[in-house]
């Protein structure tokens, strides 16, 4: 809209644009001071320097990689001559939880295809109800079951060992329940797209598979990708579950390795400020870059649900 | 209406190429043999439940293979299986779980504990043995043994008698590591002979070392001296062993009466019987008139059926009703003040964003996106440094410019603001988000309309904006109570609940003030400690929870629906 | 080249309700005949073409293309082509894979592809398009590559379902003489569905009227025939009231006098209106409609003027050639269209004169009475 505006409009802009400053300063501080953090010699704010600028905006002199070493898995020999090895086994989280969320997201599209599939295009009973029935389960957070999904990883594991506790099989597993959402997701992403299309295949004489294959999936390339990506971020950041099914500290993921360094006995502050940047970044990056898509796909499954 | 060509298709393709038919079929028998196997083998070990839930799924799975009229449920039925057995299994087994009295104490199922009972021991009197350890050539190894002498009746000590083992190979701690070499141990049974007591004069003992190293193993192994076996009683004994229960199906009380058991067990050490009290879950001895468990409770327990027992003492025995009320009040705050803080900014920055007037609105968009897209668990331990009470950065700030040095991890209220705080900044671009795509749907000419009736920017988001996007925003904002109510991750992350309840409270269960429903339900139910690992509480905690949600997204949906009506 | 048969043919998309979309539907289309099914939305057009095309079942009856029986073929075995309303391009690919999508399933060799493609493209002067993308082309482009589509296979019957819908005025004009223009060259057997009468009546050999199907009805198939038998021997109320644009109006009244050739009939309105029409299966004093096409009407002093009818001018409109006045008679709406300009103005009051051979006359169950003559103004 073109509306004439009044002078004052200028002072609002103004005002407006201080105030987002603002604000943007308070968004920003957590992550600026994490990579700072990394860069920081020593594990906390008192071992640095008494000046408290020097804490914020530090000296290059005084910046170090000691933090990133231990981070990428090798060691480093401080002043005193004493060699500090990485406390954790970083990269080896990164990628368990790199693979872990990897099949997963890959199952989680498949699965999620073929089902939105049927539920958009083909026609059987119960097909609403089914769908409401898995909105509504999906709200229960497996937070609430995780001694009964213990259970039942601990009694598949006696018969199927591959897919038991502290398998990365098992883990995979135990998150494919929750796919209600994609599927959704994808379901209303298809029902846009004219059933015609895969009619006209039908008389070019395609098979169903063909017309999904060759009609209906090139079309879906981009819910795909937006459904991989939501469903990679959204593993890589799965807690409880995680908790509960690894119990070797070798085969954790870095969701639930990475508390470890805040846990109270270690205060690795700073070399958690590395693992978090080395790990954070580039799921933030492909986030951001992918966001203008990410965005659709979070609120269509929602506003539509 | 377009199912049809498909349908018609598939039907045809289900009597398609034969090679494809024999794998199908080959397929469909090899699930159904192992099937078979695992859902009897469930049902032999007491698994009910498992049982029954695999039967469903496999059957299923079966089902829509061969079924004719089943071809579309051929594509949702892999996600279906996996809402059933991830979803909606664990979630009526936590309701059953609710129901017994499932805790660390009451591990086992009654069979369990019953073999348990069964594979206990004690040692026999006078078959105590001495051993030590002598390294051979070829890393093969002599174990030696010396009875126990004890004082004979007449002041002497009884002979000594020196017991010796072929040269042997043994497994090391890490050869036991080995599955196969574990089993092999289990069943070696090593034969020992009489030898001269001189017999080690030439050795040399491998001492300590040795019997650390070999420590798993011998655990292992059993050794046979005459008829008598020998286990690994000690960092230097082997004894002879006997069977501390055996079963004894009935007894005829001092009434009279013939008691029936199958599970009853005679305690052969001292000849009384236990029998398991199954409203208590534990085995006890039994009074030998009456025939009722009435001695003290054995552990491990087992699993029984308690009723609403749990349900009772959340809302009747003040040591869990107490916090279970306060953390139910804060976690509703909690949830309810998440939506509104995260709705009013997103709401606010969404306006703005969109504001045509304001250059760079790109850059900004794009800045306050960006906690959305910083993975949580990272953002979350990143505030937990950033709060540290005496080194994080927060603190530091304040103490420079206020001389104020809130304590966060161990004042309730602090924490509380602190979680409040985190969570704003986790979760308003999600808010700003929504809010966005809703603008859009509000067409310019309302605003143009207002224009011309001389409202301005506070009259018009009160007016036009505000009540437009209320309406599509509801079910999603009920979707985020839910949510943020549930929000387990945050405060695991940030306080794992604390700091916690203090036991003057009345409070013995670990319970914090910052603890939500379901990160309590967590501790109870994961970490040890007063009251912990009751697996029964949690379920019941979790139960009532599953209540709540459902209730709540059932409101969700209808609203939803009338939404999309209109 | 084939012809289309069906017989009895019924649809039901519930059978727990009994409710049916279509029933009792007997066609015979003959070899190279262009049909158009047409009805009022909700009558079930579309989905006896999707029955034809094999994209919905047949519940009842039977269905033959050339002389086989086709209930149970899939689409692609039926010989037939489609144009769907939405054009349903393949948005992923170019024009000439979008035409040789299908040639390509069926594992045709490389030539022949290519050389029926660029016929095709020939045939619809498609040729300088062959490399865009579906979202690059205008809507009668995006037309012409649907119809192409079709083309390459070589099908004996082609199917339209409302293809000319989504184009605007002037285009949907063009399209329709490109696409009559089309089966003159290919010569082939043409299914064509439409709710637009004036489509149906210029392009189509034979029509097939449809009407939303009544609980009761024996058949939702009105009539089926050429153009011209519709417009001047409808079956019934429905047809006639379907085919013609202005709409027909029609009258209620009385018949006061029968005999072989004309009768009379008394309308509610008091007025004595005769008509060329064989009414000798009714009897003196039956309730019946009179319907009067609006260009039918001619002015009192003209000489085929044999009754008269007077109303109240709501609305005139002038449109140069042509004049609509828009009366109302006792209540009911009535459309004249004058060759001519008349000068009246809304208020005053219109009389004018009903030839005998233009009236229409229906049974109190809406079947036509038997005309005995027709009526052309000069």
């Amino acid at each position: 809209m073109a509306i004439v505006q009044p002078k004052s409009i200028k002072y609002r802009i103004l005002a407006t644009h201080i105030v987002m400053c603002l604000f943007l300063l308070a968004v920003l501080f957590p992550l600026y001071m994490v990579v700072m953090i990394s860069f920081r010699e020593g594990n906390f704010a008192t071992n640095v320097s008494d000046s408290f600028y020097d804490l914020f905006l530090p000296r290059m002199d005084s910046l170090t990689l000691d933090h990133w070493k231990l981070a990428l898995g090798m060691s480093y020999v401080d002043e005193a001559g004493v060699e500090h090895l990485p406390p954790f086994p970083v990269l080896k989280w990164l990628w368990n939880s790199i693979i872990i969320s990897f099949f997963t997201s890959a199952f989680i599209v498949l699965l999620s295809t073929t089902s939105a599939y049927a539920f958009a295009r083909l026609n059987f009973k119960g097909k609403n109800a089914l769908l409401n029935c898995m909105l509504i389960f999906q709200m229960f957070p497996s937070v609430l079951a995780l001694v009964a999904i213990y259970a039942l990883f601990d009694n598949i594991g006696e018969y199927i060992p591959f897919i038991g506790l502290d398998t990365r099989a098992g883990l995979i597993l135990s998150y494919m329940g929750g796919i209600a959402l994609h599927i959704w997701t994808i379901k209303g992403y298809f029902e846009t797209i004219d059933a015609s299309l895969e009619e006209a295949a039908a008389i070019d004489g395609a098979t169903p598979w063909q017309a999904f294959r060759l009609v209906l999936l090139p079309l879906s390339v981009p819910i795909l990708a937006v459904v991989f990506i939501l469903a990679f971020i959204g593993t890589i950041t799965e807690v409880p579950v995680a908790s509960i099914l690894l119990n070797d500290v070798d085969n954790y993921t870095l969701a639930v390795g990475s508390q470890q360094y805040l846990a109270s006995q270690n205060k690795l502050w700073g070399d958690f400020a590395a693992a978090a940047v080395m790990s954070g970044l580039p799921i933030t990056v492909v986030f951001m870059l992918a966001q203008r898509w990410l965005v659709g796909g979070l609120t269509a499954g929602g506003v539509k649900g | 209406m377009d199912s049809f060509a498909f349908e018609k298709r598939g039907k045809t393709s289900g009597g398609g190429a034969p090679g494809l038919m024999i794998l199908k079929g080959l397929l469909s028998a090899i699930v159904l043999l192992f099937g078979v196997f695992m859902i009897s083998s469930m049902f032999t070990h007491g698994q009910y439940a498992f049982a029954i839930l695999f039967t469903i799924v496999i059957a299923g799975g079966l089902l829509v293979t061969w079924m004719k009229g089943m071809y579309p449920h051929r594509y949702i039925f892999p996600s279906i299986a996996g809402m059933v057995v991830f979803i909606i299994f664990p979630l009526v087994y936590t309701v059953y779980i609710a129901f017994t009295n499932y805790s660390a104490k009451n591990l086992f199922t009654l069979e369990r504990a019953e073999n348990y009972f069964l594979s206990q021991t004690y040692r026999i009197e006078g078959g105590d043995y001495q051993f030590k350890l002598y390294a051979k050539e070829g890393n093969k190894y002599v174990i030696v043994l010396n009875n126990q002498p004890t004082m004979l009746a007449d002041g002497n000590p009884s002979e000594v008698r020196t017991y010796a083992s072929p040269e042997t190979v043994f497994f090391d701690k890490d050869q036991m590591e080995k599955p196969s070499n574990k089993t092999t141990a289990s069943k070696t049974v090593i034969h020992v002979t009489k030898v001269d007591n001189s017999y080690t004069q030439d050795m040399e003992d491998c001492g300590i070392k040795c019997k650390a190293a070999f420590r798993d193993y011998l655990k292992s192994i059993k050794i046979k001296i005459d008829a008598q076996e020998l286990t690994y009683t000690g960092l230097n004994t082997f004894s002879a062993v006997k069977n501390r229960f055996v079963r004894q199906d009935q007894v005829v009380l001092g009434n009279q009466e013939t008691l029936q058991n199958s599970h009853m067990l005679k305690d052969v050490s001292d000849d009384s019987l236990i029998i398991p009290d199954m409203n208590d879950g534990y085995y006890k001895t039994i009074d030998t008139q009456t025939g009722e468990p009435v001695g003290e409770r054995m552990a491990p327990g087992f699993r029984v059926y308690i009723g609403f027992e749990h349900f009772k003492r959340i809302f009747n025995d003040p040591s869990i009703s107490t916090p279970f009320v306060k953390i139910f009040i804060w976690t509703v705050c909690f949830a309810a003040l998440t939506v509104f803080i995260t709705l009013a900014i997103g709401m606010v920055l969404a306006c703005l964003v969109q504001w045509e007037f304001l250059k760079g609105r790109g850059i900004y968009r794009l800045i306050l996106i960006l906690p959305y897209a910083v993975p949580s668990f990272i953002s979350i331990l990143v505030f937990k440094g950033l709060f540290n009470e005496n080194f994080g950065e927060i603190n530091r700030i304040l103490d420079f410019f206020l001389g104020w040095r809130p304590e966060w991890y161990n004042e309730a209220g602090y924490a509380r603001a602190m979680i409040l705080l985190v969570n704003a900044w986790l979760g308003y671009p999600y808010m700003m988000i929504l809010c966005m795509g809703l603008l859009k749907s509000i067409p310019d000419d309302l605003y143009e309309a207002s224009a011309m009736d001389g409202s301005g920017p506070v009259q018009n988001f009160m007016n036009i904006t505000l009540p437009l996007l209320m309406k599509p925003l509801t079910p999603l904002l009920i979707a985020s109570f839910a949510f943020n109510f549930n929000n387990f991750v945050l405060i695991m992350l940030l306080t794992n609940g604390g700091p916690d309840f203090l036991p003057e409270d009345g409070v013995v269960t670990t319970a914090g003030s910052t603890d939500l429903l379901v990160s309590y339900t967590y501790r109870l139910a994961f970490e040890g400690g007063a009251g912990g690992n009751d697996y029964g509480l949690a379920s019941a905690i979790a139960t009532t929870i599953f209540i709540l949600v459902g209730a709540l997204s059932i409101v969700n949906l209808k609203i939803s629906k009338m939404g999309a009506k209109d | 080249m084939a012809e289309v048969t069906l017989t009895n043919v019924r649809k039901n998309y519930n059978p727990s309700l009994l409710k049916d979309t279509l029933r009792n539907i007997n066609l015979d289309i003959k070899d190279g005949e262009f049909i158009v099914f047409v009805g009022p939305s909700g009558c079930g057009k579309s989905t006896l073409l999707r029955m034809i095309a094999g994209l919905e079942d047949i519940t009842d009856g039977e269905l033959k293309i050339g002389s086989k029986v086709m209930n149970d073929v899939p689409p692609v075995d039926r010989g037939v082509g489609m144009v769907f309303q939405s054009y349903a391009l393949y948005p992923h690919m170019d024009v000439r894979q979008n035409m040789e999508f299908g040639l390509k399933l069926k594992k045709f060799d490389k030539d022949t592809i290519e050389k029926r493609v660029n016929n095709a493209a020939q045939i619809l002067g498609l040729e300088a398009l062959m490399d865009r993308k579906p979202k690059a082309l205008s809507g009668g482009q995006r037309q012409r590559v649907a119809i192409g589509r079709s083309i390459v296979q070589q099908p004996d019957v082609f199917l339209f379902d409302e293809p000319l819908s989504n184009l605007d005025a002037a285009l949907r004009v063009k399209m329709r003489i490109e696409i009559a223009k089309l089966h003159k060259e290919l010569n082939s057997t043409i299914i064509y569905v439409t709710h637009d009468q004036v489509e149906a009546m210029t392009l189509a050999d034979k029509i097939v009227v449809l009407s939303p199907l009544k609980e009761s009805a024996e058949t939702n198939l009105e009539q089926f025939g050429t153009p011209l038998e519709l417009y001047h021997n409808p079956t019934n109320k429905f047809v006639a009231g379907f085919i013609g644009s202005p709409k027909m109006n029609f009258l209620k009244g009385q018949l006061i006098e029968i005999g072989e050739e004309t009768c009379k009939v008394k309308l509610n309105t008091g007025d004595v209106i005769t008509a060329c029409v064989d009414a000798r299966r009714a009897s003196v004093g039956d309730k019946v409609e009179l319907g009067i096409r609006p260009e039918h009407l001619v002015p009192v002093e003209h000489p085929d003027s044999k009754s008269r009818l007077s109303g109240m001018v709501q609305v005139a409109e002038h449109l140069g050639a042509e004049s609509f006045v828009y009366l109302d008679v006792d209540g009911e709406d009535f459309t004249v269209k004058a060759a001519s300009e008349i000068p009246v103005d809304t208020g005053d009051s219109l009389e004018v004169g009903i030839p005998a051979e233009a009236c229409y006359l229906f049974d109190s169950q809406e079947k036509a009475f038997k005309r005995t003559a027709r009526y052309n103004r000069t």
